[in-house]
């Protein structure tokens, strides 16, 4: 949640920031809210006025822009992170988020320089060393990461999300498709931005399975299916929001588990198992609520141990259904 | 508590100064609570840990029953140290937080990091030990030795002041300041000097003894140092007076909330703070960017 965590909360959920973008973890140690001492405030000016206008392009220069191999159906295994430019960010950031403390930004610098030592180096402090070096920034960076390697997870996650959205508006053509193909279309999306990781993903779930990041884990993938609802057309005002959210979770979650062992070139397996869910789950939900009358709570937990039936079937781990278990049933 | 002096000498060598030190009322700085001019307090210091040197970590155990120990893992875990990292210790004569970073860089844990990083990290790691007081650094050189890092690449010992370091600008991953900033003339320099040296991403940690605030425990800690301590002084090393100076210049020392933010002012970012056991002893921290 380092990257943007604040700007997401305006832009999608329209909630009210408490205009304070401290790092919720860290804040116990933090004096709270305290302006003498928070970087943020403007009684520190000498921090404060130098970053709006010298960091904003710094960050944006080095921020990845894996869109490309994620539109290109990931026909390479290359790490999209290794691009230097990323226009992407900046019509958001000029939307009226909070600026970020200087602190801030060098996190989220050393954590983009990061990702691109995942593939080699994993999920790792080792990762995290390098990406700081890169960034040229000491490594004693790190430190300001209270939970280590979960922030560099966290930060992959909200960075996917961010692309995800600018997809959403980019591509028009996504409007033409029905809703079930919509819905494939955007898991895909997402889940292909994992391709280039994809060796080292088990160790991402693994971390975000860890009972000190399960909340942010959870929020994160509550937020991603939200936004892929809402992109799909669905108003969320519906009664049944609660059940949507948690089978698209199961569609998601089980599709993201199964490319794990996916060997199929571009994941071809992948999308055709994604694509047989995703109509699964539109036509049982017509077929269960109009024909027998079930609530779609039943729709739910009926999908989530078929697909868990499934994912064991094909040979997953067992604490990989653990993991799905616990993010997907909160 | 951690102790910072003890000797039977700290008498006779404060006491002239004392009494010119009552004729001034310009540029005097606290020694405990009696004012002394700026000039002598350095000087007054470095002769104290003169004389207490080698009988420093039977004190500190003593005094702090052997809690100064955990406070100083504290610290050291706190600043995350690794492999190929360029440290300075300010006040760190006896080596005893060096040595720990050392060991934890040196720990199995951080070797597979190296190994995964795959450089020579540990050929460029480098520990700055640097005292005012050339004793204390014999002390440590000393106990070095006894460790069997006498010859270690990664120790350096540099006699210094920290309101003026030697060291370049932009030269550090980590600064760490242990019972130490409490001996000083002038905070801000310190601040000043540690913020010039670090690098851009670089830590400041300070561990110093602080101000209780949980009623009870206040009550019982102000009753243990303003009567207890003196008297373990006298009996120990003989000498009240000092641990008098001891007690006095702890309630000297700014508060936590005070602290933190001249370490903020000193152009430190996310500063923040920890205390342990209740506010014996705080660890503050930021970092340079
Ligand atoms: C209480 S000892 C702390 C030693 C060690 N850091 C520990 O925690 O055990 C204080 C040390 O500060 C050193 N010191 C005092 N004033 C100093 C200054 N201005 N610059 C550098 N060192 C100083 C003294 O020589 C002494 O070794």
């Amino acid at each position: 949640m380092y990257r943007s965590a604040a700007k997401r909360l305006l832009l999608l959920q329209s909630r009210v920031c408490n205009g304070h973008p401290q790092i919720s973890g860290v804040r116990t140690l933090t004096i709270p809210n305290s302006p003498r001492f928070s970087s943020t405030s403007a009684s520190s000016s000498q921090t404060f006025s130098d970053q709006s206008p010298n960091f904003p392009h710094q960050s944006h220069a080095q921020n990845p822009n894996f869109s490309d191999s994620a539109s290109s159906a990931s026909s390479s295994q290359s790490s999209g992170f290794e691009s230097e430019d990323a226009p992407h960010h900046e019509s958001r950031t000029s939307k009226g988020s909070p600026p970020r403390a200087q602190y801030q930004e060098e996190q989220a610098r050393v954590l983009s320089a990061s990702l691109r030592h995942v593939p080699n180096l994993g999920w790792t402090e080792a990762a995290m060393i390098a990406g700081a070096r890169e960034a040229g920034v000491s490594p004693s960076i790190i430190g300001s990461f209270p939970r280590k390697e979960a922030a560099l997870v966290e930060f992959f996650m909200d960075e996917c999300l961010q692309l995800l959205m600018d997809r959403i508006d980019s591509e028009k053509d996504l409007r033409n498709l029905i809703p079930s193909e919509r819905i494939s279309k955007l898991v895909r999306i997402r889940l292909e931005m994992q391709a280039p990781f994809i060796s080292k993903w088990p160790q991402a779930l693994s971390i975000q399975a860890q009972p000190q990041n399960i909340t942010t884990s959870f929020k994160q993938r509550a937020m991603l299916v939200d936004e892929i609802w809402h992109a799909a057309g669905d108003e969320a005002s519906d009664v049944d929001w609660y059940a949507k959210r948690a089978a698209l979770g199961a569609i998601y979650s089980t599709t993201e588990v199964y490319m794990l062992t996916d060997k199929s070139p571009d994941f071809h397996d992948t999308w055709t198992f994604l694509d047989g869910r995703v109509r699964d789950a539109f036509d049982l939900k017509k077929t269960f609520q109009e024909d027998f009358h079930v609530t779609p709570q039943r729709v739910v937990e009926f999908l989530q141990a078929k697909y868990l039936a499934e994912a064991v079937g094909a040979g997953m781990g067992s604490s990989l259904q653990g993991f799905m278990r616990r993010v997907f049933q909160g | 508590m951690a102790l910072r002096m003890c000797t039977k000498s700290l008498r006779r060598k404060l006491f002239p100064v004392f009494n010119s030190a009552s004729l001034l009322h310009s540029h005097s700085t606290s020694f405990g609570f009696k004012e002394v001019r700026e000039e002598e307090k350095s000087q007054m210091v470095g002769n104290v840990f003169s004389s207490v040197a080698s009988n420093y970590d039977l004190m500190n155990d003593v005094m702090s029953a052997g809690l100064h120990r955990l406070w100083k893992d504290r610290l050291v875990s706190k600043l995350n140290p690794f492999p190929g990292m360029r440290h300075l210790d300010v006040a760190g004569g006896t080596g005893d937080v060096a040595f720990r970073i050392l060991e934890t860089i040196n720990s199995v844990d951080h070797r597979a990091l190296q190994d995964v990083l795959e450089d020579n990290l540990h050929e460029d790691t480098q520990i700055y030990v640097c005292d005012i007081n050339p004793n204390m650094l014999n002390v440590g050189k000393k106990r070095a030795q006894e460790r069997g890092l006498e010859n270690h690449q990664s120790l350096v010992w540099v006699e210094g002041d920290a309101e003026a370091l030697s060291f370049e600008d932009d030269s550090m991953d980590g600064y760490t300041i242990a019972f130490g900033i409490r001996n000083v003339t002038h905070i801000e320099k310190v601040l000043a000097e540690a913020h010039r040296v670090l690098k851009s991403g670089g830590r400041f940690l300070c561990l110093e003894l602080s101000h209780v605030e949980v009623p009870v425990f206040k009550q019982l800690y102000d009753y243990y140092s303003f009567s207890v301590i003196p008297a373990i002084g006298e009996l120990v090393a003989g000498d009240r007076e000092s641990y008098q100076y001891l007690v006095e210049s702890i309630r000297r020392f700014p508060s936590q909330d005070k602290f933190a933010s001249m370490i903020a002012d000193a152009g430190f970012q996310k500063v923040e703070y920890e205390n342990l056991v209740g506010g014996v002893v705080a660890v503050h921290s930021g970092w340079k960017f």
